[in-house]
């Protein structure tokens, strides 16, 4: 029974001091001004690798997505006579919740398991202690660009979801199933309202972002730099980074809508 | 400031993870030599380094280098005496997304201003030092063990360092390999006035070029001095270390309780 309580304080402990040392982490990170020279190549190139290289899933998933929300939607909604509701119910659902949403679990799977592991590795092969020992400090140049990469990538990401999934739900929706085109686009531009939908919606993407880039870039840099410590940080980064988005997606919502 | 030792430990004190690790090791290494740390597997020779480096922070006692008490330097101030030192680690820890032009330049591309045809010259300069000048192009991924230490070893002088460490340089190198690092550890060591220090286990190559040697064993310095004093040195441990005998006063076993019990002989005298 002791046993158990000294176990459980133990794992609280851990979680606590984890939770310190990635603070520190961030802070390290976010604490030096860059210099735009050297800075802003290295930003471009972690930009295209987090982003333009995980642009194929996110516009494939955002195309199903619409279309499967297409089908669902009319057959739904056609019970009740409405079935020209079903632009807005598509682009609310997407703006809303889906866009940030699934991109950030899509990205947290394509490109924060790809920056644990290239963190992790550089590490195992001292690249990051060489960098360290030439006076260079890797938390500036190594993980800031791929912290701030993903930060910027992911709204963008989420925009580009949101916009592919509506235009897959118009293809079935009206292209298939034959809704009215007028009454498609006329309802949704009268329902989705920009500060309250849209701007809420990029709001969440930009703190998912952020938050998965993090905990990419952390489990990465703290991982043990063995073969089986990179690759349990790099599960880590997929599972974390998906319950953290879930969790504040609620957090998130209630705060946005949740004024009734 | 012009002090004969270089570096200078005294009394460092280091554990890790709850293992001490230095129990009160002191020593001077001498400016414009090469000082060969030696020592078995597991002695923290590679901890020694991290501790000159700034890496590690000692438990206590001080680390002084150049006339700098490294553990407490601000940040700054440890970055700036960073770029006097070069440090060649085991695997080389070649940047395995650069090529090994681009390897070399790392150093002078964020530290100096030069223009670009400046660099080219010096990268070329430092290949052609370490004998790699034509392969330049080559990616990390292509070269083979004794080469990517040498290119290490060319991007860790790029900046003409004060200072160069040497972590376990011959481990697992071929002879002809081996050959050529110890021949480029002892030309750059003269040509450039380096300090180098040498960690290292290979006593016959560490000994063959060093004009200081130390050996660290159990946390502590048990024998020091030029290669003739050790070699002439009356600790048993130093010898068994020197002529690596199996046995002796560092034991074949590791400790464990008694064989009788452990093999199930109960009543049985050992």
């Amino acid at each position: 029974m002791i046993d158990r309580i000294a176990a459980f304080g133990r794992l609280g402990l851990d979680i606590v001091s984890s939770f310190g040392r990635s603070g520190r982490f961030l802070a390290g990170v976010l604490g030096g001004v860059p210099r735009p020279a050297t800075g802003f190549p290295l930003l471009m190139k972690q930009i295209y690798a987090v982003g333009v290289l995980s642009l194929a899933i996110v516009v494939v998933s955002g195309l199903f997505i619409g279309m499967v929300l297409g089908l669902q939607g009319y057959t739904i909604l056609s019970d009740y006579g409405s079935e020209a509701a079903i632009g807005q119910m598509i682009a609310l659902t997407l703006v809303r919740e889906l866009g940030p949403v699934v991109t950030a679990l899509l990205f947290a799977g394509r490109a924060g398991s790809a920056l644990t592991a290239e963190i992790g590795l550089m590490k195992a092969t001292e690249q990051l202690s060489s960098m360290e020992m030439m006076g260079v400090d890797p938390l500036r140049r190594v993980i800031a660009p791929r912290l701030w990469a993903g930060f910027i990538a992911m709204p963008v990401l989420a925009v580009i979801f949101s916009v592919v999934g509506i235009w897959g739900g118009m293809l079935v929706g009206v292209d298939w199933l034959g809704v009215f085109e007028g009454s498609f686009w006329g309802n949704m531009q009268s329902s989705v309202d920009f500060v309250d939908d849209v701007l809420n919606g990029v709001i969440k993407s930009v703190v998912f972002g952020f938050v998965c880039a993090w905990i990419a870039v952390y489990q990465g840099y703290d991982c043990v730099p063995t073969s089986a410590g990179i690759s349990s940080a790099t599960t880590k980064t997929v599972v974390y980074s998906s319950l953290a988005v879930l969790g504040l997606d609620f957090v998130l919502t209630a705060v946005m809508f949740g004024d009734f | 400031m012009n002090s004969p030792a270089y570096i200078s430990l005294k009394d460092v004190v280091f554990s890790r993870s709850g293992r001490r690790i230095f129990d009160g090791v002191s020593l001077d290494i001498p400016r414009g030599k090469i000082t060969a740390i030696m020592g078995p597997s597991g002695t923290g020779k590679t901890t020694l380094l991290r501790l000159i480096g700034g890496q590690l922070r000692p438990d206590s006692g001080s680390v002084v280098v150049d006339g700098h008490e490294v553990p407490k330097l601000k940040r700054k101030a440890l970055y700036s005496l960073r770029e006097k030192m070069g440090m060649l680690f085991q695997s080389g820890a070649l940047f395995t997304d650069l090529s090994v032009f681009e390897n070399v330049a790392f150093p002078l591309r964020v530290h100096t201003k030069l223009p670009e045809d400046m660099i080219r010259d010096v990268v070329l300069m430092k290949l052609e030092a370490v004998g790699l000048r034509g392969a330049r192009q080559l990616m990390p991924s292509e070269l083979s063990g004794g080469m990517t230490r040498r290119v290490a070893l060319a991007r860790s002088i790029a900046l003409d360092p004060e200072l160069i460490m040497y972590d376990e340089p011959f481990a697992g190198q071929d002879p002809i390999a081996m050959g050529v690092l110890v021949k480029l550890i002892r030309d750059l060591n003269s040509s450039m006035g380096l300090t180098s220090v040498l960690v290292s286990h290979d006593v016959p190559e560490s000994l063959s070029i060093c004009h200081y040697a130390c050996i660290i064993s159990d946390g502590k310095v048990i024998g020091e001095g030029t290669p003739e004093e050790l070699r002439a040195h009356p600790s048993g441990k130093v010898q068994q270390f020197l002529q690596g005998q199996p046995d002796g006063p560092v034991p074949f076993h590791y400790p464990a309780e008694g064989a009788a019990s452990d093999f199930g002989l109960s009543g049985g005298a050992s």
